[in-house]
């Protein structure tokens, strides 16, 4: 069930790219992670190099978006898996969570390799399966994109190496820097026929959220907004805006 | 950038330094002798595995899933 999947290309040898990918954190793009360990690192017997690895990440979630993800932690995990092949010029990355895994999967693949019409230049090509669990209807999202990790991929990309590509505007529904509010946009199914968000009777299961955190209290609280962009059915988009402060 | 244990996140500066030299000055260059490392990952694996123990984070031999698989439950 591949969600997205997307294609960049960095105008710089594979070994470049390489040497910043493994270095790609810090990372001004994405700084809700916060931290990186290697939990193992081998050479197989192709004299390939496996690394497993952990992340933190830090979203600075507010308490009551906590309270309904049913999570006292502040931080959520991600273990990845990477194998670099200097041979055959090859990086294969695949991340997983390892926290919230009762509400959500979000596996990652990346793949660098030289590209296949000019080997001074670097594609990378990024999927990601994701899976929403807990769903009261038992049914899973096909085909809907429930984050917009495309333009983080394009961040995180034009990051790590000094490069010539354009910056991706930000676009709303994105991951964004800590300097713009924190958006995340989810599509989640409805709790059934008693979620007000939903209007069953007309086939919407489907609803389109987006959370912003747009500030700070003096308090040091996040605010928040938890907005209902749309609602959708099987059959596609209906177009039901609702909006409804959550903090 | 910091370690999930915040004690070791020394350890880690100093491993990844060593790390990081090492790879882009002979694991890429197709020389696989010898790893200079071994040392300083030794101290580094021990304090993560301690910190990873202590906040109760669920790491595991798990690969990437593919759709088919189950995912067990946190």
């Amino acid at each position: 069930m591949k969600i997205w999947s997307t294609e960049h290309v960095f105008s710089y040898p594979w070994e470049t790219v390489i040497k910043a990918a493994m270095r790609k954190y810090p990372n001004p793009m994405n700084p809700n992670v916060v931290g990186v360990d290697v939990l193992d690192r081998s050479l197989d017997k192709e004299g390939r190099l496996h690394s497993h690895r952990l992340l933190s990440t830090e979203w600075g979630l507010p308490g009551i978006v906590r309270a309904i993800l049913g999570t006292n932690h502040t931080q959520t995990y991600v273990q990845e898996h990477s194998i670099v092949d200097p041979e055959k010029k090859k990086m294969e990355l695949c991340s997983t969570n390892i926290t919230l895994t009762n509400l959500i999967s979000v596996d990652e693949r990346l793949l660098y390799s030289p590209h296949p019409d000019n080997p001074d230049v670097t594609i990378l090509t990024q999927e990601a399966i994701i899976t929403v669990k807990g769903v009261s209807l038992g049914s899973y999202l096909e085909g809907m994109m429930a984050m917009r990790m495309s333009a983080n991929a394009m961040k995180d990309s034009s990051s790590a190496v000094p490069s010539t590509f354009p910056a991706t505007p930000h676009k709303a529904g994105g991951f964004s820097a800590r300097r713009d509010p924190l958006q995340l946009v989810l599509i989640l199914p409805c709790s059934g026929s008693s979620d007000r968000r939903c209007n069953v009777a007309k086939d919407e299961w489907f609803l389109e959220l987006e959370l912003r955190v747009v500030g700070q209290s003096l308090a040091g609280v996040s605010q928040c907004k938890l907005k209902t962009i749309n609602s959708y059915s099987n059959q596609g988009k209906r177009g039901i805006q609702d909006h409804f402060p959550y903090c | 950038m910091n370690s999930v244990g915040e004690a070791c996140t020394d350890m880690k500066r100093e491993y990844d330094q060593c790390f990081n030299r090492w790879f882009a000055e002979k694991f890429l260059k197709g020389d696989q002798s010898g790893d200079p490392c071994t040392e300083s990952f030794k101290r580094y694996q021990l304090c993560v595995q301690t910190a990873i123990k202590e906040k109760d984070i669920p790491v595991d031999g798990v690969e990437f899933m593919g759709p088919n698989k189950d995912k067990p439950e946190s």
